[in-house]
């Protein structure tokens, strides 16, 4: 390869590269800015009034740690969607890996008739969307009381996460050797023994992989939430989709940080996952 | 060996039970209704009035039609187009230079985004009085606000197109920079070592070497572009409206008829869909066949 | 020290048409080094893993010192399995490896400590307590997942194909020790193999299984010198076999009348087959020999260092002698020679 196209090749990568954070910078101008208005593309002040205005920053002078407190304490709108958010994505998360963990192992481990149709149902909540089942089931929802509840919320939201971690923790149990169970209950461990010491550290990588794309997808879920929660619970994408057609760009930016934070957490510790020893990526050739 | 059937059931019972309650249920359950099964209200006839009131009605069938239009274009594009600029990135970053470990995160930054939030940022960066404006009126290329094209909140789409494009060309990256990582350099050396020049490495090995993946990943991207709401919600308009969105707001509508209709509407999302996938599994296992 | 007795059992599976382990009877004495030899699918290793509790047999017994162990779980049986591949497990150090049962058994940890010493001082391998397996070589491996199996004084030790893994100097030195050990410990000890030279070095005794059904149970040298049918005869490498008939207490070939001595004479059928090994024919230029002796004729000599391979045709019959390199007569290709078999050294079976 000629220098000059070298040159051009890696400079179009930087061109790329910039075009795709520059929402990203967009967004931390806007979070940390007051009055950033047209034409101004590096605003005139910063400042931490969007912060303040959610009440998630007290106000110049309160600014200590009982301030914090007290202000967090009041409960305002973000810290009570945060909340739900976060408890909720926990929950779905916990949940859906103990009910994979047995389907997963007997999918990865033995061979059965209508194997393949079992796992085609598992995925097929991916492949068509949302929209198809929420609404039916909404009704279905009103009838038996889950509408509008917490609990009905989280029962929604294991739709979307159940195939992702049959799936993922299908692929660990493929890979992993039963035999070390049978040698260790051979030493004189019993069942619960052998799951605690030998089976779950075997597939524990696989499972922290598993809850992650879990709690991501129930972290970004806008619509089944909103549906099924029925204006009654609060979560952060409902607060940014309804804080972006307000019109607010301040608010919309800082609450959209907060909404991300998790995301970037994820993407730092699973990037040596992903690049070179997952096989869930290069999986996705043989679908 | 009963013992072991019986653990097999059992152990796949739970989450099969979610995925026919939950989700067959829910599709099962939309569907009567979208044939005006509802007996809530008294109504147990069926019919396909809903869809054909959707789809051909003086009042709907221009709305629907368009909005099929729509869906259709904004999916294929904004597939194409994250392809083009995934494969291009990947192509290019495989040489090691400096920063690419940066660029490699860069590129593939966007994945665990939400997609409102991706939306969001297209907002800022996009609309008449965000940052790309902004930078042009900087630069003396426009005026007012008003000068800059109309790129979000546009009836073609354009802001839905820029919003799925950034997310998902992160996903293309991720695949295919592990498939270009794990087969791609020997093949390549052993064209250029046969004579092939950029060009026809590109087309001969490089291209055939990744469309496989390339294609199963534009399935998954197109499908759910296709029947995603968040994203054109944020980001569309009222007229032309996307199929998605407009379920919703029929099903919101207190009238009772307008709720059929809506399911009617998801129902048919819900079939191209499977068309769509239906159509990918025969081209694959007809190339199957023809190896 | 324990008694092992296998009573009836039976096994099948689904994937096959003939039972996997039929019918089988087979009482270990204790402190006994016992093979299951057989070739790959006979049904050896399926024994074992019932002998351990993963699997259940359809049928049968399996009785440890009086006791049935069928509805023991595995964890209480004091059975304890050596896997072809070691399974060493990989998240823990060769100490905590070693003293894993005695863990389970909530022993004192100083004890453990000073255990597991033992047991890898044992096995000779003294200095990596700290080591993960997987900076382990597999004769080391191996050594760890023997001094695991040992810790805890299992009633039963059972080995799967403890050799078949190791280069030849490996294996001598890994025999050595499994013996060493197993006569120090007197722990009964099953080790199941495809090899017959690998049961024939190990083994106080030796099962021979074909197709799930047990052959026969008995010392090594039996097998060599008196094998119960033709096929256990060629799996010990026996090559010499002829058709026989019962004629006035001897046997009648078609290379002449055979005197014999065996004392299973009577539980012969009319028509039976004499085998020897080829180290015991004799041969002769003259006739020297006065009893059960047949002329022939040299078809091949094959010369192979300590020994030397005769193939001789007698009557049309192919007999095929193996004698010490040393101090041979000059025996060449096309010579007529005579072939003794002494009488003590013929063993006749039915089929």
């Amino acid at each position: 390869m000629n220098n000059n196209l070298k040159k051009i090749n890696i400079y179009a990568i930087y061109l790329g590269a910039i075009i795709l954070i520059l929402p990203l910078i967009a967004f931390f101008i806007n979070a940390f800015s007051f009055r950033w208005f047209y034409p101004q593309v590096i605003p005139k002040e910063l400042s931490l009034q969007a912060w303040v205005r959610l009440k998630l920053i007290p106000k110049p002078g309160q600014r200590t740690f009982e301030g914090f407190i007290e202000l967090w304490a009041s409960n305002p709108a973000v810290i009570k969607a945060l909340l739900n958010s976060l408890s909720i994505g926990f929950l779905v998360t916990i949940v859906s890996i103990i009910i994979a963990l047995p389907a997963a192992r007997v999918l990865g481990l033995l061979n059965f008739r209508f194997k393949k149709l079992i796992i085609f149902i598992m995925v097929s909540p991916t492949i068509l969307p949302p929209i198809a089942f929420v609404l039916g089931l909404n009704i279905n929802f009103i009838s038996w009381g889950f509408s509008g509840n917490y609990f009905g919320v989280c029962l929604v939201h294991l739709v979307p996460i159940m195939p992702y971690v049959v799936l993922t923790m299908t692929g660990i149990f493929a890979n992993y050797n039963p035999d070390f169970e049978h040698q260790a209950r051979t030493l004189g461990a019993n069942k619960t023994r052998t799951f605690l010491l030998i089976t779950l550290p075997a597939i524990a990588p696989g499972m922290v992989v598993a809850a992650l794309f879990a709690f991501l997808v129930s972290w970004s879920q806008y619509l089944l939430t909103f549906l099924i929660g029925a204006g009654k619970v609060m979560t952060l994408p409902l607060l940014v989709f309804s804080t972006a057609s307000s019109g607010n760009p301040a608010l919309t930016a800082a609450i959209s940080i907060i909404f991300i934070f998790p995301a970037i957490l994820i993407l730092f510790f699973t990037s040596k996952f992903v690049s070179g020893e997952s096989g869930a990526t290069s999986g996705f050739g043989k679908i | 060996m009963g013992g072991e059937r019986l653990k097999i059931i059992l152990s796949l019972t739970p989450p099969l039970l979610i995925i026919f309650t939950l989700f067959f249920g829910g599709i099962f359950y939309g569907f009567l209704q979208s044939l005006g099964y509802q007996p809530a209200i008294g109504k147990y006839e069926i019919n396909f009035s809903a869809y054909y009131n959707v789809m051909f009605s003086e009042r709907y069938a221009k709305l629907f039609w368009t909005g099929l239009g729509l869906n259709l274009w904004v999916s294929f594009a904004s597939t194409f187009l994250a392809a083009v600029f995934a494969l291009f990135g990947a192509l290019a970053i495989r040489k090691t230079f400096f920063a690419k470990t940066i660029c490699n995160f860069i590129y593939s930054l966007n994945l665990p985004m939400p997609h409102l939030v991706v939306a969001v940022g297209i907002i800022f960066v996009f609309s008449q009085s965000g940052l790309l404006a902004r930078l042009a009126s900087q630069i003396g290329l426009i005026g007012s606000p008003g000068d800059f094209p109309v790129l979000v909140k546009d009836k073609y789409g354009l802001g839905i197109i820029l919003a799925y494009i950034w997310k998902e060309a992160a996903f293309f990256f991720i695949i295919l920079m592990s498939v270009l990582q794990s087969l791609g350099e020997n093949f390549e050396e052993l064209a250029q070592s046969l004579g092939a020049n950029r060009w026809q490495r590109f087309r001969y090995v490089i291209l055939p070497l990744v469309m496989p993946n390339l294609f199963s990943a534009s399935i998954i991207v197109f499908a759910f572009s296709f029947g995603a709401y968040e994203v054109p919600a944020l980001l569309g308009v009222i007229y032309p409206q996307m199929l998605p969105v407009m379920a919703f707001e029929f099903f919101l509508n207190p009238d009772l008829n307008a709720r059929s209709e809506g399911m009617a509407l998801s129902i048919i999302i819900a079939i191209i869909v499977m068309i769509l996938v239906v159509f990918y599994f025969w081209l694959t296992q007809a190339k199957i066949r023809k190896d | 020290m324990s008694k092992l007795n296998i009573k009836n059992l039976i096994k099948s599976f689904p994937s096959m048409d003939r039972p996997a382990v039929n019918n089988v009877n087979l009482d270990i004495e204790s402190g006994e080094l016992v093979a299951f030899l057989g070739p790959s699918g006979c049904g050896k290793t399926t024994i074992l893993k019932m002998i351990t509790g993963l699997f259940q047999p359809d049928s049968g017994d399996i009785i440890l010192d009086e006791q049935s162990l069928l509805k023991i779980p595995t964890e209480k049986r004091g059975v304890v399995m050596v896997f072809q591949n070691y399974l060493l497990f990989p998240y823990m150090n060769v100490n905590e490896n070693v003293g894993f049962a005695l863990k389970m058994k909530g022993v004192d940890k100083n004890i453990i400590d000073q255990k597991v010493k033992e047991m890898l001082e044992l096995v000779k391998l003294p200095d990596i307590g700290l080591r993960k397996p997987k900076q382990l070589s597999g004769g080391q491996q191996q050594r760890v997942a023997l001094a695991r199996a040992l810790i805890s004084n299992p009633r039963i030790l059972l080995l799967d194909e403890p050799l078949s893994n190791l280069d030849a100097h490996l294996r001598d030195e890994m025999r050595d020790l499994i013996v060493t050990i197993q006569q120090k410990l007197k722990v009964t000890t099953i080790f199941v193999t495809h090899d017959q030279e690998e049961a024939v070095l190990l083994a106080d005794k030796i099962a021979l299984i074909f197709d799930g059904e047990l052959q026969n149970f008995t010392s090594p040298k039996n097998y060599y010198e008196k094998p119960k049918n033709i096929k256990a005869a060629k799996f010990f490498g026996g090559v010499n076999f002829i058709n026989a008939k019962k004629h006035n207490d001897n046997l009648s070939t078609n290379i002449g009348t055979v005197h014999y001595k065996g004392e299973n004479y009577t539980d012969l059928n009319e028509d039976n087959i004499i085998t020897i090994r080829p180290e015991n024919i004799k041969l002769s230029k003259n006739n020297d020999f006065n009893d059960n002796s047949f002329k022939g004729l040299i078809k091949s000599v094959i010369f192979s260092g300590t020994h030397t391979r005769y193939k001789i045709i007698v009557n049309d019959l192919e007999l095929e002698c193996s004698l010490q390199s040393v101090g041979l007569q000059d025996i060449k290709t096309d010579d007529t020679i005579y072939v003794h078999l002494p009488s003590d050294k013929i063993w006749a079976m039915n089929e």
